[in-house]
């Protein structure tokens, strides 16, 4: 029987690995969880009083809306999800060759585009990960 | 032109996002995401946020078919969709577990849009059970909610000729809750 991918230690501990440097190449991380594409949070770091299961689910949502407005829109692959409020915003990255995504939630603190750059090289140290044996 | 918002609900795998792909003239928005826990559901995607279609009921009337997550820890979606809709299509797969309690789960869930316009329920899958369960929806429903009145059907999400006699159904009772609404001495038939 295959093993559910938030439930695969494979995946756990890579994710670990790679989410573990996030908060040093961007300190206003409140908040970062890999998920899976249909909603699953495999790991998470930071702010234990939120509910990461929910995170994981409106992410979820949130990258196949913008997924579907890139296509409907004959944008081509959607790179990225920004959401930006006024206590701070969410980055959304797909890691590359996985079914799966990054998304972390940063302070007002820092700009977007710094906390935009620390996820994607987030996403890309975790497909390298999973890539080694 | 007017238009009606439907909303399309029911558990993981019961067909809705096959139902608005059957009954839509648009190319349906779908978004659909590969379904990492085959154990619990054994289907290759599922809905994580929304499929969108349309069809028209004439000239000048025109709906638009919204479907919901199947999977409750998506429920923030449903809220949203709700606020819009006038009315529910619910889809339940007889051939699951506690397929009864579940469709009267949904309705209870939805019931402020049976109150707004209308519920109406198809059972999917229904060849593959007896017969008898059809009457045991319709007891367990009147037993749950005696005043609510809600027709229940078995359907095939597949085809276009059954989802439209669920679909024209609820619609004709969305526009009937209406014109009442509008025009309260439409039910003035008892005495005064």
């Amino acid at each position: 029987m295959t093993i559910a991918t938030h439930l695969d230690p494979t995946y756990i501990s890579r994710g670990e690995l790679a989410l573990s440097g996030l908060k040093d190449l961007a300190p206003s991380l409140g908040y970062a969880t890999i998920l899976t594409e249909d909603g699953f949070s495999v790991v998470s770091v930071e702010g234990n009083e939120l509910d990461s299961n929910r995170f994981a689910s409106m992410a979820s949502s949130t990258q196949a809306l913008a997924d579907a407005v890139a296509r409907e829109l004959q944008l081509g692959d959607n790179e990225f999800v920004i959401v930006a409020a006024e206590q701070g915003h969410v980055v959304q990255v797909r890691v590359d060759g996985h079914p799966l995504v990054l998304a972390a939630l940063f302070t007002d603190k820092q700009t977007i585009g710094k906390s935009l750059a620390a996820a994607r090289r987030t996403a890309r140290r975790l497909t390298v990960f999973l890539t080694v044996e | 032109m007017s238009e009606h918002v439907i909303l399309f609900a029911g558990p993981m795998g019961a067909g809705k996002t096959t139902a608005i792909r059957a009954l839509s003239e648009i190319e349906v928005v779908s978004t659909e995401a590969t379904n990492s826990d085959r154990a619990s559901a054994d289907k290759a995607t599922t809905t994580v946020a929304l499929d969108y279609g349309e069809i028209s009921v004439n000239a000048a009337e025109k709906v638009r078919l919204y479907g919901i997550p199947g999977q409750r820890r998506f429920d923030f979606m449903w809220s949203i969709l709700a606020e819009r809709a006038e009315g529910l299509v619910l889809l339940v797969n007889a051939d699951a577990q506690n397929p009864v309690e579940t469709a009267i789960e949904f309705v209870k869930e939805f019931f402020a849009l049976y109150e707004r316009g209308g519920i109406v329920i198809g059972l999917t899958r229904a060849d593959l059970v007896p017969q008898t369960l059809i009457e045991e929806y319709a007891n367990a429903l009147a037993d749950e909610m005696p005043d609510v009145l809600i027709p229940v059907f078995t359907v095939d999400a597949r085809s276009n000729a059954d989802m439209n006699v669920l679909l024209m159904t609820l619609v004709a009772n969305v526009e009937l809750r209406q014109a009442v609404t509008a025009n309260p001495r439409l039910t003035s038939g008892r005495a005064r």
